[in-house]
């Protein structure tokens, strides 16, 4: 049997794979590359303008306003998720009765599907008849029905319906890195005298400092990148208050969508991804090196 | 006169502090519940109100219905077409996930079991194609090459699409792989197995617990998605999935909303996956240490 034959083989069964990464993954991305460059409304005559997108982008106020949002949006969702996803893993770590049960309740969420859920939430949140409204008024909590989806809350809310899917998830990963900090150590600190606060603060967090810096990275960069959530729920309105960057890239390339007014611009399109790609990636490059940076300290 | 009132306290902090574990074990399990009823309050707020007429739902602040009205479920699966969507759901789910499986599956076999020139820039390929995603972006080109294929008129573009991403499955399969001894590999060759056959007779058997999982993981996916069949579906509706079909009903093609439509939907979308996930649930807790969605 020759060598050749053999790496053949090999090839033969990665080649399906191959094909598909090729044309399905990296050729689109060098496809949005090429038209960056390019003034390309999607129809007729596609013009080489430089960097004459990234110009207009830098002037762009409705981008940058969804850039703003974007922030808004994660960092209202991650304060509040990871904290929240941390102390339930470490209390459902325990021997508690019904701890599985618990578990399964608060991972359901990820199962779900978002755009789906995002409806759901929509109907409960809606202004005039949501269930929401009809139980707070019903018992006499508020005399006019909030505006949940309005312009002073749509935000607020669309941090909640992303928490909702969000806690279980996290808890899940929590629970992982729980797993590998060993008994012991819980043991001798608690014939010291610790208790459950000091425990917690002292033994938990710090050693689970490297998984909890990988879950808030991931938690950053899918907060920063979804946008499935809130184009169901909102459609990144009212009066673009919870237009977020995906949202905003994913309308210059298909505007067809009830409340849009945006012109299609697919060259716009991917200078306006292409950026949004990269503030995404410095701030990923910026929490690693501020945390590396604390670890030095700490 | 001293000793009387300490041996008093000394009961009276032995109750005092299993009265303070009490609370402090009242507070947990407030919180706890808190969260519980939180997070599955959407999802009975749904169950319920698929029973419910379109009116109860947009006046009565109830959870449960006065009368219960199975007929919703089947006015949505005729009238609002939900046969055809769920069809076209389980059909796009159905071959994304047999499609993800063969392409992961072999691809772990070989870079497994074999070493070959650009093995290692194939699985950091891999790798990349999971991190590197900017999302909105890539999918008007993915449009583009399948209307220049003929494929935008069909599932199929929508169902390529997504086994092109299985950059996970295969990372979960390279996993499952450290299971299956390298011995019955070659006592397979000994009789006179070659490549190909021990894959599909010696490796495939033995990976079911792996490919059972990475189904349940690609079969969810594909179910859920909603971008890309919303994309691929614009023109048109015919082939529009759960996901899809529920949020255009949402601005009703008749005048009003008809909310009840669109609970007993969601429900016909979220039970089957709810289902499986009642019955895999040790499976989905496993390996979701991997794949991160949120």
């Amino acid at each position: 049997m020759t060598s050749l034959r053999k790496l053949g083989e090999s090839y033969s069964f990665i080649i399906p794979s191959l094909i598909f990464t090729v044309v399905l993954g990296i050729y689109p991305i060098l496809w949005a590359i090429r038209y960056m460059f390019y003034s390309y409304p999607g129809y007729g005559e596609e013009v080489f303008i430089g960097f004459g997108n990234f110009a207009a982008l830098m002037r762009d106020e409705a981008y940058w306003n969804s850039v703003v949002n974007t922030a808004i949006y994660a960092s209202g969702k991650i304060i509040i998720t990871i904290p929240l996803s941390l102390v339930l893993a470490v209390i459902l770590n325990k021997g508690l009765k019904g701890k599985n049960f618990l578990r399964a309740i608060y991972f359901m969420p990820t199962v779900l599907s978002t755009a789906v859920i995002s409806i759901v939430f929509f109907n409960i949140f809606n202004s005039y008849n949501g269930i929401i409204n009809q139980f707070l008024m019903k018992y006499h909590i508020v005399s006019k029905g909030i505006d949940w989806l309005g312009p002073d809350m749509a935000m607020f809310t669309s941090i909640i319906v992303a928490i909702w899917g969000a806690i279980g998830n996290y808890m899940l990963l929590f629970l992982a890195g729980l797993q590998s900090i060993p008994d012991d150590v819980y043991e001798s600190a608690s014939l010291d005298g610790a208790n459950a606060r000091q425990k917690f603060v002292y033994i938990t967090v710090p050693m689970l400092g490297p998984v909890l810096q990988m879950i808030i990275m991931l938690a950053i960069t899918i907060s920063l990148k979804g946008y499935e959530s809130i184009m169901v729920l909102t459609e990144g309105g009212p009066i673009g208050r919870t237009e977020v960057m995906y949202l905003y890239v994913y309308r210059m390339f298909f505007p067809i969508s009830s409340s849009s007014t945006m012109i299609q611009q697919i060259g716009y399109g991917s200078a306006v991804g292409f950026m949004s790609a990269v503030i995404v990636g410095l701030i990923t490059i910026g929490y690693f090196w501020i945390s590396k940076r604390l670890n030095r300290i700490f | 006169m001293n000793t009387a009132p300490a041996t008093k306290i000394a009961p009276l902090t032995k109750t005092g502090r299993r009265a303070k574990r009490l609370f402090s074990r009242l507070i947990v399990w407030g919180f706890l519940a808190m969260i519980a009823i939180f997070t599955v309050f959407p999802v009975l707020v749904t169950l319920f109100g698929s029973f419910k007429t379109n009116a109860e739902l947009t006046t009565g602040a109830t959870i449960l219905p006065s009368v219960w009205h199975f007929s919703n479920y089947l006015e949505a699966w005729k009238q609002a077409d939900f046969a055809k969507f769920t069809w076209n759901s389980l059909f796009i789910s159905t071959f994304t996930t047999i499609g993800t499986l063969l392409l992961a599956s072999m691809a772990a076999y070989a870079v497994d079991r074999r070493n070959f020139f650009g093995k290692s820039f194939y699985v950091s390929l891999q790798a990349a194609t999971m991190f590197i995603s900017i999302g909105a972006v890539v999918i008007r080109p993915q449009f583009e090459l399948m209307v220049k294929l003929n494929l935008n008129s069909s599932l199929w573009g929508i169902i390529f699409i997504l086994i092109s991403a299985h950059a996970t499955t295969f990372f979960i399969l390279i996993g499952f792989f450290k299971g299956i001894p390298r011995d019955l590999d070659e006592a397979a060759y000994i009789d006179g197995c070659n490549f190909f056959s021990v894959y599909w007779r010696i490796i495939l058997p033995l990976l079911k617990p792996g490919l059972g999982v990475a189904a349940l993981f690609a079969f969810r996916n594909a179910w859920n998605e909603y971008i890309l069949p919303l994309v691929f579906t614009m023109t048109n509706p015919k082939l529009q999935t759960l996901t899809v079909g529920l949020a255009d009903l949402r601005y009703g093609t008749t005048a009003a909303t008809q909310t009840h439509l669109i609970m007993a939907g969601a429900c016909l979308s979220i039970l089957p996956i709810l289902i499986v996930y009642v019955i895999a649930n040790k499976s989905f807790m496993q390996v979701t240490g991997g794949s991160v969605k949120g």
